[in-house]
């Protein structure tokens, strides 16, 4: 146990050379506010790509995948034939999800699973007279939808439950009704790629920041989708699931792919370099600041090296006196933990600061207004345990070659 | 009682093995008695600082026994006799090393609160009376480094008394100090011995000192000349 004599004489060491204490405070103070800063800032940048992301993007995603690869059907079957097949036709028999009724009421038992919907997409021409553009138009389930994606805070113009009651109302991205010069209440012809053509009338406009979506998305209700196509009533080509934590999918799909007969796809399967860029930011972000917490760390070291070196006369008195090793150690360490224990504390206040202030700087670019910033307890913990094992560090080695000073070489001069 | 031994050096045996291997203690071996008033002097080289470092159970590299009241410490480790240092020895050396940080009254407390056997209140009681001992009570809030050389010297041996050792150990205790201060030094020691039953060993230069002590222990080549 600490004694009061070894406190007491750290104590005097720490506040005889206030300036030095200082000095070796600040260098835990920026490593600390530093890291609390660039970890804030980081996941604020990822989750703000995530929250773009995942205005088109759902956690999960069931769909009818292609068919199996059959370029050269004969060897599938026959091993070691020397039969070669060209033209292969091969006939689908199923296309989209013909009973998502059924899925759908499996998939509500599930806990996790927050919100469900629906989806009829299709790929169409968008025509406006002669002003032909490609793109796909999406039949959904107006209500679930905006539980989902949130679509109603993208909404420039109109409104989105008209969407409800309108079998031909059909809302269009931004830079596409640019394109095909449109407003809200004019006409828009859309002709499948079975050659169907249908009118509809724009009763809105929505702008979701990313590009290629901005110039190719058009939204129906989810019945005139299939009523475009000729599909029945329970079919869908998509079944667009979120979950409460978008980090776990894969436990969920492992609980849903087995009872339900099509594709399940997680969105870090569907956009990898989401997951990359993520990852990277991360371990950028960590990397420099444990660098910076590193030379903090070398920073006390020096300093109490110097400490010691002032003091060893000091120090092989107390020997002499009667202090061991470990009380040495002890009288050193405490030095170095009340350094790292301060300027932790303030070295986390300086950093919540930092990252309010940067937090307030304008940054207005796809739907951002600011730059943007998290501030997650798990970090601010995390960064003061860091910078206590540094400091621990830092200051163990000196203190430990403190405790070995041999009394007799010191006093006998 | 005058009679008990205190201290016991048994065929002490040194070496040094810088530049080259040399021995220092040649079966050095000698009785002190409780209440005792030794000099140990001799020609520099002769070896009584290494024995005095020996005595001092700072000093563990050697071969023989020795025993401090009636406790074998050759065979104890560091940290056991640390305590047993803070206990039982006191120590004055030609320098003060006092903690310059400190006042007078806490550099004396020091050993005191490492042996931590009173409550602080007492030892700071018995720190200000060993300061008034040595007619330093004035100046006992003063910063250590604030204080003239022979007070210094002064507040280091009421440092040395506080835990009321067996044995005070004096590394040339008037080495630094003029004439006037090393007779002031000289006294206290003398009283403490005489009064207190406290043993008193001081390697010194000085003829005076040591001729005025109860026994003078002559060192020459690493042997004692006579006792």
């Amino acid at each position: 146990m600490a004694s009061y004599i070894n406190i007491r004489i750290s104590q005097i060491h720490l506040t005889s050379n206030i300036k030095q204490t200082i000095v070796a405070m600040l260098g835990v103070t920026f490593g600390i506010s530093m890291y609390v800063f660039m970890t804030g800032f980081m996941t604020g940048a990822n989750n703000a790509q995530n929250d773009l992301a995942f205005s088109s993007l759902a956690h999960i995603r069931v769909y009818n995948d292609c068919p199996a690869d059959n370029t050269n059907i004969a060897t599938k079957f026959f091993p070691n034939s020397l039969v070669d097949l060209h033209n292969a036709k091969i006939i689908k028999y199923t296309d989209g999800i013909k009973n998502s009724n059924t899925i759908l009421n499996a998939l509500k038992s599930k806990k996790d699973i927050t919100e469900v919907t629906t989806q009829v997409n299709v790929n169409v021409f968008f025509k406006n007279a002669g002003n032909k553009v490609n793109g796909s138009v999406s039949g959904v389930d107006v209500v679930n939808e905006n539980k989902v994606f949130n679509t109603s805070k993208y909404i420039t113009e109109g409104n989105w439950n008209e969407l409800k009651q309108r079998s031909d109302g059909i809302f269009v991205a931004v830079d596409l009704a640019k394109n095909l010069s449109l407003k809200v209440n004019d006409n828009l012809n859309i002709l499948t790629s079975d050659g169907i053509s249908k009118n509809y009338k724009v009763i809105g406009i929505f702008k979701t920041d990313v590009a290629s979506i901005d110039k190719s998305r058009a939204y129906i209700n989810i019945n005139a989708a299939r009523q475009l196509i000729g599909a029945n009533q329970s079919y869908a080509t998509d079944i667009q699931i979120n979950i409460k934590d978008y980090n776990k999918t894969d436990h969920i799909i492992n609980q849903i792919a087995p009872i339900i007969p099509y594709k399940t796809e997680s969105w870090q399967m569907a956009n990898q370099q989401l997951v990359a860029g993520s990852s990277l930011r991360d371990i950028i972000a960590i990397a420099i600041s444990l660098v910076i917490l590193i030379v903090a760390g070398f920073g006390i070291y020096n300093i109490m090296n110097m400490t010691i070196n002032q003091k060893i006369r000091e120090i092989a008195i107390l020997k002499a006196m009667g202090f061991s090793g470990p009380d040495v150690t002890q009288i050193f360490l405490t030095q170095a933990i009340v350094i790292g224990i301060i300027g932790g504390f303030i070295g986390l206040g300086f950093g919540y600061l930092t990252a309010i202030l940067v937090n307030k700087i304008p940054f207005e670019v796809a739907g951002m207004l600011t730059l943007p910033m998290a501030y997650t307890l798990k970090d601010y913990i995390l960064a003061f345990m860091f910078g206590l094992v540094t400091t621990f560090i830092a200051g163990y080695i000196p203190a430990r070659k403190a405790s070995k000073i041999d009394p007799v070489t010191i006093l006998r001069g | 009682m005058q009679n008990e031994i205190i201290l016991k050096a048994d065929n002490i045996v040194k070496y040094f093995y810088e530049p080259d291997k040399f021995q220092v203690l040649k079966r050095v071996g000698f009785e002190v008695k409780r209440g005792e008033f030794v000099a140990l002097v001799g020609k520099s080289g002769s070896g009584k600082s290494t024995l005095l470092y020996v005595l001092s159970t700072m000093d563990t590299d050697y071969e023989g026994g020795l025993t401090i009241k009636d406790t074998l410490l050759s065979n104890k480790n560091q940290n056991e006799l640390a305590a047993f240092r803070n206990e039982h020895i006191g120590f004055v050396f030609q320098f003060h090393y006092l903690l310059p940080e400190f006042s007078a009254l806490e550099n004396v407390m020091i050993p005191a609160l490492k042996l931590n056997k009173k409550s602080k209140e007492e030892i700071e009681a018995s720190a200000y009376e060993n300061l008034k001992l040595l007619g330093l009570d004035d100046q006992a809030l003063k910063k250590a480094n604030k204080l003239s050389g022979g007070q210094q010297q002064r507040v280091a041996i009421a440092r040395a008394l506080i835990n009321k050792p067996s044995i005070i150990m004096g590394d040339e205790p008037t080495g630094n100090l003029d004439s006037k201060n090393s007779q002031v030094v000289f006294d206290i020691f003398r009283e403490i011995s005489k009064e207190r039953g406290q043993t008193i060993i001081a390697v010194t230069h000085d003829d005076d000192f040591a001729n005025n002590c109860d026994r003078i222990i002559e060192m020459m080549d690493g042997k004692l000349l006579n006792k």
